[in-house]
């Protein structure tokens, strides 16, 4: 030593005794990142760290994913079912049998009194692949209820329908690897930093080894928008505008590869007929983005080798945000920018598994892309699970957003809820309260028994999470990767697989439809049912994804190596193998501000919580960023109003108020505000969420509100306190 | 040895690459250069007695921060924690940020901020009990939280908040440097973490892979001069003119006039920042009492009561030296033992709750480790050393007939030879309590102000002190009082304008101060403002007062009463200012994250009660 003391000390460092690392995937964004997580010599989980030869994470991981080992233990976990007969009265405790033998008894009943679609089923975007499918096959082929889809519609459902209007088929056409191709990125309603940090690193990556213009679209001043070369900060809600206004600049001045529309695409002529009336003039008095702008962006964008468009939530939370990817997709297809390195629609997508669900899980169809309006579609699956297929409905259900509805009319009287949270995810809180009160019967299927929807339900079953059990994800490059079990389920709680399978038991006793007892069983029925198609994952199996740290589909029996984009060969999916341009007229039918509510309120992610918090509010190292809400509000619209940076407010909108912490900043402009969409009894008592027309996805990111100081601020402080349990 | 994952990227392992042979501040980057002998020997890490095979362990690391990358994503926040284990309320690592523009031209700088292994780690030299140690493996700079009490001095000195006080474990850590992982080749956890491209580690003065600048400085981080941190920087984008704290700590970034720049010639190029208060426009001065309780509370009554007993002392013993015969001893046989014995017994307090300002008060004794360097050891040193003469000074004259062995000449010298070193090991303790609060990092304390406050107690709250003693005596004996009071109200008056003097050239010093220092001058006239005028007042009108008193020849005990109440008064408050008014020089906070505004609030409305809110119950 230097100085200090003369005699040296030993040195202590924290060891955590590691003695094993075990292979998983992490199971809070679609990023896909692939995770060891260290044990000590009792099994029990200390430490997490990024796979160094994992493609997608290259041995890094995000705060989220360093912390998750954590999880195992954390508080508010379900130990044991729980059940009670009238949702006022306190749960009790009960066996698994008890529980699961009450649950088919209510759905049972409740179908056979009100018909089987009067009993719906609303799952999730975290559970693994094999889970979905085995719902899937329950959902449609054994309780035979139409009304019945994922909280992917909450975030998802506006890019899988708009891929479905452009290209014929679900399916991200593009990679992470694009990045290293790429000449121009277009990142429109997307912060990687904050929501994907792992693609901003790779993203980030390849642009220091390469540098390629980043131009953000994004109402708000994210540390992306701070980053990137140019920042377009849009009116909320105008994007198709700009997006058509930059194929009309494309158009004009003849920028457009021509061979690739004549080869590849349909519908050019009414396509160019409609962006001809999106001149930059019109367009900058939409969007606020001026018309030199515009310009600038459409023949970079056009004249780049190669260019790529992510999004995320920005367009797809909107009342057009089927449109929104539509027209992303227009932009790449009028350019040739679809299935070739660097040109992609890369939709960047939220939960761990929101592919896994798109793909398997029969919510919008039938297993592997298939629909249900499809007769051969219906067929084929109708045989592989040994049912009629005239028992299946020849139209898809409702949307989870229709459902809720529903509840609320009447119409479905049984709720089975799989890892979602509405009281906290859905607009306009007092609605769904009001809905959830109404239902017969609600089974809440969770980790957590301190979930806020519970306080409605009838029975929880406790459910166990992540790498407590054992499956696949699919991530948002189409890239499946698998989770070892790491640890035994907390408690009494069962794996999603095993509660679906005993529910199979228990609803179709004669055993006619085969459950495999495994996931992996489960995964073989899939690796057949992919055969052929475009997600083929034949050619996977559990040890050699672990082996390659995931494969991206399709990946035919007999390949090492899955495919890393689709339609390179500029076939689409549609039945004339085009890929169809879709005229995109804007409706503006957001709820603008006015003089009585004269703020934008947006809503989004921060980088330290995931969704409605139940896992990450309880990681101490994590929650502590942002451990309360807040809003984001320009210092000159908080002075106007007497609001002080740090004290607490109240935002008024015409569904509701919520009380939560001022933080000024320029971030925002002086007519928005933004608020993390984490928090219980927050943002979603006021948001008001229009549904797309397409996706039925609600608008979360555009409603009016207004917003007053509080004089009484321990009163305000007391409330918040009591809305946080976690 | 740490173990390297299999597949470990390139990114975690540190480059060996050349350095110049000295960093900037003239020091070797080889720290063992021309010395072997530290050579080849193990850390020790847990036990472990094997050594590292990194072929530069012997040269200086540090940090390297492109600021312009920042995102501000947590992850080497979160790897610290889970490399470290650390509780919510607590981390060795923290992202801040500062703000600055407009919308749409607005611009985030996120500062992640961990220990900075100095060349001159004022820790170390200020921790009392030697926990800590600068290595020649890496010049890490390493804190034993098995060593230290807890007294937190490191974390006053330290500029960049790297030191850790936890009140739960009741001692500090820190940033360890992840030296298990320097051993084998890897970066820290939070270095190898990273997803921005911002931080990064390396031998000092060496720059990685695609980035160029060596800075020492960007906005929000304290002056290097301090400390001669190991962090090098690069900030290239263009920042706005003016750059904002989310956190409550009144102070803004300013970018210097380019016109200021040492050569006038020099335009363009980038401009440095200084730190400036924040406008107290449109501000109300505030009695602001409530904020007054701290953690530093046993500090107040510690110096307070100290100051006091040695100004009492002082009168006690050089009052009769300078003929004022009330005071001699041996008109009090049985008073004179007691009041020196009452003195031991207050000061014997003040030390005991000097102790519970300890994490850990049971490891007291270990304050004297480092009188090398450490002013906390000095004081304590000093402070017992005039504690044990007044001891000695009691015995020998409180109780003579212990001594009457000893030849009476003998016994004379001894006695007047303890009440001379008291009397000067009194002020001389005064003077090391002072040194502890000339920290460079915290402007407010470091003036010679804090001096005069001291003896300017010393001399009023010891006037007093004396003439408590005096009161009961009064009348009951038949001594020639007169002029004892004339005395006291002189020794009050010196000491208040010399505290008062002291206070004017502090308030014009501070003025004129940097940021942090005309912040706290902000706080203490606006946000105490009505606190700190009433103290001035009462201070001034108390001097007018016994000025009056002492020319009018109209001394009364009650007068003199009623003046030591409003000044002991106002000396508790002010002292209590003293502590809550600093404006540390220090890394901006985040909005909740080491937000003083936020941790506060958590605390008071019971936020806090939740462990994973990341602020503790205080538990003083």
């Amino acid at each position: 030593m230097l100085f200090g003391r003369t005699k040296k000390n030993p040195i202590k460092l924290t060891d955590k005794g590691i003695v094993e690392w075990k292979y998983t995937t992490c199971g809070y964004c679609s990023t896909g990142c692939s995770i060891e997580v260290g044990l000590n010599d009792e099994g029990k989980a200390v430490s997490a760290r990024g796979v160094g030869d994992a493609d997608v994470n290259r041995g890094k991981l995000c705060i989220k994913g360093i912390l998750e080992y954590e999880l195992f233990e954390s508080d508010g976990r379900g130990r044991i079912p729980l059940m009670r007969d009238r949702i006022h009265e306190p749960f009790k405790q009960a066996s698994w049998d008890e529980a699961l033998g009450r649950v088919s008894d209510e759905i049972k009943g409740i179908q056979d009194k009100y018909g089987r679609d009067a009993f719906a089923v609303i799952s999730t975007g975290q559970i693994m692949t094999e889970e979905f499918y085995t719902l899937g096959k329950l959902a449609r082929g054994v309780m035979g209820t139409n009304n019945y889809d994922g909280n992917t519609t909450l975030c998802m459902s506006s890019a899988v329908s708009g891929y479905k209007r452009s290209f014929g088929s679900d399916g991200p056409p593009g990679c992470y690897e694009d990045f290293e191709h790429t000449h121009c990125l277009l990142a429109i309603g997307s912060n990687l930093p904050e929501q994907h940090p792992i693609i901003y690193w790779r993203m980030r990556e390849a642009r220091e080894q390469r540098h390629f213009p980043l131009i953000v679209i994004d109402p708000r001043v994210t540390m992306l928008a701070q980053n990137a070369d140019m920042h377009l900060a849009i009116n909320p809600g105008t994007d198709v505008v700009l997006l058509n206004s930059f194929a009309h600049v494309i158009l004009a001045e003849g920028l457009q590869d021509e061979d690739y529309i004549k080869a590849n695409t349909e519908d050019f002529d009414e396509f160019k007929a409609l962006v001809a009336q999106y001149d930059p003039v019109t367009a900058s008095g939409i969007t606020g983005i001026d018309e030199d702008t515009i310009r600038n962006v459409a023949r970079l964008y056009a004249k780049s080798p190669a260019a790529m468009t992510i999004w995320t939530m920005g367009i797809n939370q909107s009342t057009h945000g089927s449109d929104g990817v539509v027209a992303i997709n227009n932009l790449n297809l009028i350019t040739g920018n679809i299935g070739k390195p660097g040109g992609a629609s890369l939709s960047i997508t939220g939960q761990s598994n929101a592919m896994g669900t798109r793909e398997w899980s029969s919510c919008s169809g039938l297993p592997g892309y298939r629909a249900l309006e499809n007769e051969q579609d219906r067929q084929d699956i109708a045989e592989f699970w040994g049912i009629d297929p005239e028992f299946f409905p020849k139209k898809r259900g409702m949307f989870m957003t229709d459902i809720l509805p529903a509840i609320e009319t009447g119409q479905i009287k049984g709720l089975w809820l799989i890892a979602t949270n509405p009281m906290t995810s859905m607009p306009n809180t007092a609605r769904i309260r009001k809905t959830l009160e109404k239902l017969d019967f609600m089974v809440v299927q969770d980790a957590y028994a301190d979930v806020e929807t519970n306080e409605y339900s009838h029975v929880y079953l406790p459910a166990a999470i992540w790498a407590e059990k054992e499956g696949v994800f699919t991530n948002t490059e189409r890239r499946v990767n698998l989770i070892r079990n790491v640890a035994p389920p907390f408690g009494e709680s069962k794996p999603d697989f095993w509660i679906f399978n005993e529910m199979a038991k228990r609803l179709a006793p004669q055993g006619k439809i085969n459950f495999p007892e495994t996931t992996e069983g489960a995964f073989e029925e899939m690796k057949q049912l992919s055969k052929g198609r475009m997600l083929d994952i034949s050619g996977m199996s559990y040890d050699k994804i672990e082996q390659q740290r995931g494969l991206q589909w399709p990946c035919k029996e007999g390949e090492d190596m899955g495919e890393q984009r689709l339609y390179t060969n500029g076939e689409f999916k549609h039945p004339s193998g085009k890929a169809k341009l879709i005229p995109l007229p804007f409706i503006d039918n957001n709820e603008r501000p006015d003089s009585e509510y004269p703020f934008w309120l947006n809503t989004g992610r921060v980088v330290e919580h995931f969704h409605t918090r139940t896992r990450t509010g309880k990681v101490g190292n994590q929650n502590k960023f942002s451990p309360t809400p807040y809003m984001e509000i320009n210092p000159d619209a908080a002075k106007e109003l007497g609001i002080e940076h740090g004290s607490y407010v109240r935002i008024v909108s015409r569904r509701g108020d919520a009380v939560l912490l001022a933080q000024c900043t320029q971030r925002v402009a002086k007519d928005a505000v933004f608020v993390p969409f984490h928090f219980h009894d927050c943002v979603n008592r006021v948001s008001l969420g229009l549904l797309d027309p397409h996706s039925r996805q609600p608008a979360y990111k555009q409603c009016a509100i207004r917003i007053e100081p509080i004089a009484d601020q321990q009163a305000a402080a007391k409330m918040n306190l009591a809305s946080r349990s976690y | 040895m740490y173990k390297v994952p299999e597949h470990e990227p390139d990114y975690a392992f540190i480059p060996d690459v050349e350095t110049p042979e000295k960093n900037r501040y003239g020091k070797a980057i080889d720290l063992l250069a021309g010395n072997d002998e530290l050579k080849g020997k193990s850390l020790n890490i847990n036990g472990d007695n094997s050594i590292g095979d990194n072929p530069n362990r012997y040269k200086q690391h540090g940090f390297y921060f492109n600021a312009d990358n920042c995102i501000a994503c947590h992850a080497c926040e979160a790897a610290c924690a889970e490399k470290n284990d650390t509780p919510p309320h607590l981390a060795f690592r923290s992202v801040g940020y500062l703000e600055g523009g407009s919308y749409p031209a607005t611009q985030r700088l996120n500062i992640s901020m961990a220990c900075n292994h100095c060349d001159n780690p004022v820790c170390l030299k200020g921790c009392p009990t030697r926990a800590y140690t600068k290595f020649a493996e890496y010049g890490a700079v390493l804190q034993d939280p098995d060593i230290c009490f807890g007294c937190g001095y490191c974390t006053w000195v330290c500029p960049y908040n790297a030191p850790q006080l936890d009140p739960v474990a009741g001692h500090v850590s820190k940033c360890n440097m992840c030296v298990d992982r320097l051993e084998v080749g890897l970066k820290p956890a939070c270095a190898s973490a990273c997803l921005g491209g911002a931080l990064d580690f390396g031998l000092v003065e060496t720059t990685p892979e695609n980035c160029e600048q060596l800075e020492t400085q960007i906005p929000g981080f304290p002056d290097p001069s301090i400390t001669q941190p190991n962090i090098r920087f690069q900030q290239q984008r263009s920042l706005p003119r003016e750059m904002t704290r989310t956190d409550s700590t009144p102070i803004k970034y300013v970018r210097d006039d380019q016109n200021a720049k040492p050569d006038p010639e020099v335009k363009g190029g980038q401009s440095a920042y200084h730190s400036a208060p924040l406008s107290s426009e449109g501000k109300k001065m505030q009695w602001g009492l409530g904020k007054l309780s701290s953690r530093e509370n046993p500090l107040v009554i510690f110096t307070l009561i100290t100051q006091a007993v040695i100004g009492a002392f002082l009168v006690f013993f050089l009052a009769p030296v300078f003929g004022f015969d009330a005071f001699n001893a041996t008109n009090y046989p049985l008073a004179f033992p007691v009041s020196l014995f009452v003195l031991i017994g207050l000061e014997t307090f003040a030390l005991v709750i000097s102790t519970l300002h300890l994490g850990r008060p049971h490891r007291f004794y270990r304050a004297f480790n480092n009188l090398k360097y450490s002013p906390v050891s000095r004081e304590v040193a000093a402070v017992a050393v005039f504690y044990n003469l007044l001891g000695a000074y009691a015995v020998l004259n409180g109780l003579p007939q212990l001594f009457a062995w000893l030849p009476g000449n003998v016994l004379g010298f001894l006695q007047q030879a303890a009440g001379w070193l008291t009397v000067m090991a009194g002020p001389v303790s005064l003077y090391f309590m002072h040194a502890i609060y000339r920290i460079e990092a915290r402007p407010y304390w470091n003036h010679w102000q804090v001096l005069t406050s001291f003896y300017g107690s010393m001399l009023t709250l010891g006037a007093i002190l004396a003439g408590v003693f005096m009161i009961p005596l009064l009348g009951s004996t038949n001594i020639d009082y007169s002029g004892l009071f004339d005395g006291l109200m002189w020794v009050m008056l010196a000491g208040l304008v010399i505290e008062g003097f002291g206070l004017y050239r502090h308030a014009h010093y501070l003025r004129h101060a940097t940021g942090e220092g005309q912040a706290a001058h902000v706080e203490q006239t606006i946000t105490f403002g009505k606190s700190y005028w009433s103290r001035n007042i009462v201070f001034a009108a108390s001097a007018m007062m016994l000025l009056w008193m002492l020319l009018m020849s109209d001394s009364s005990v009650i007068g003199w009463s009623a003046v030591s109440v409003f000044v002991v008064v106002a000396a508790i408050i002010g002292r209590a200012m003293f502590y809550v008014m600093v404006i540390p020089t220090t890394m901006p906070g985040a909005f909740f994250w080491k937000n003083p505004l936020f941790q506060d609030h958590a605390r008071e409305a019971g936020l806090a009660e939740m462990q994973q809110v990341g602020v503790q119950v205080e538990t003083h």
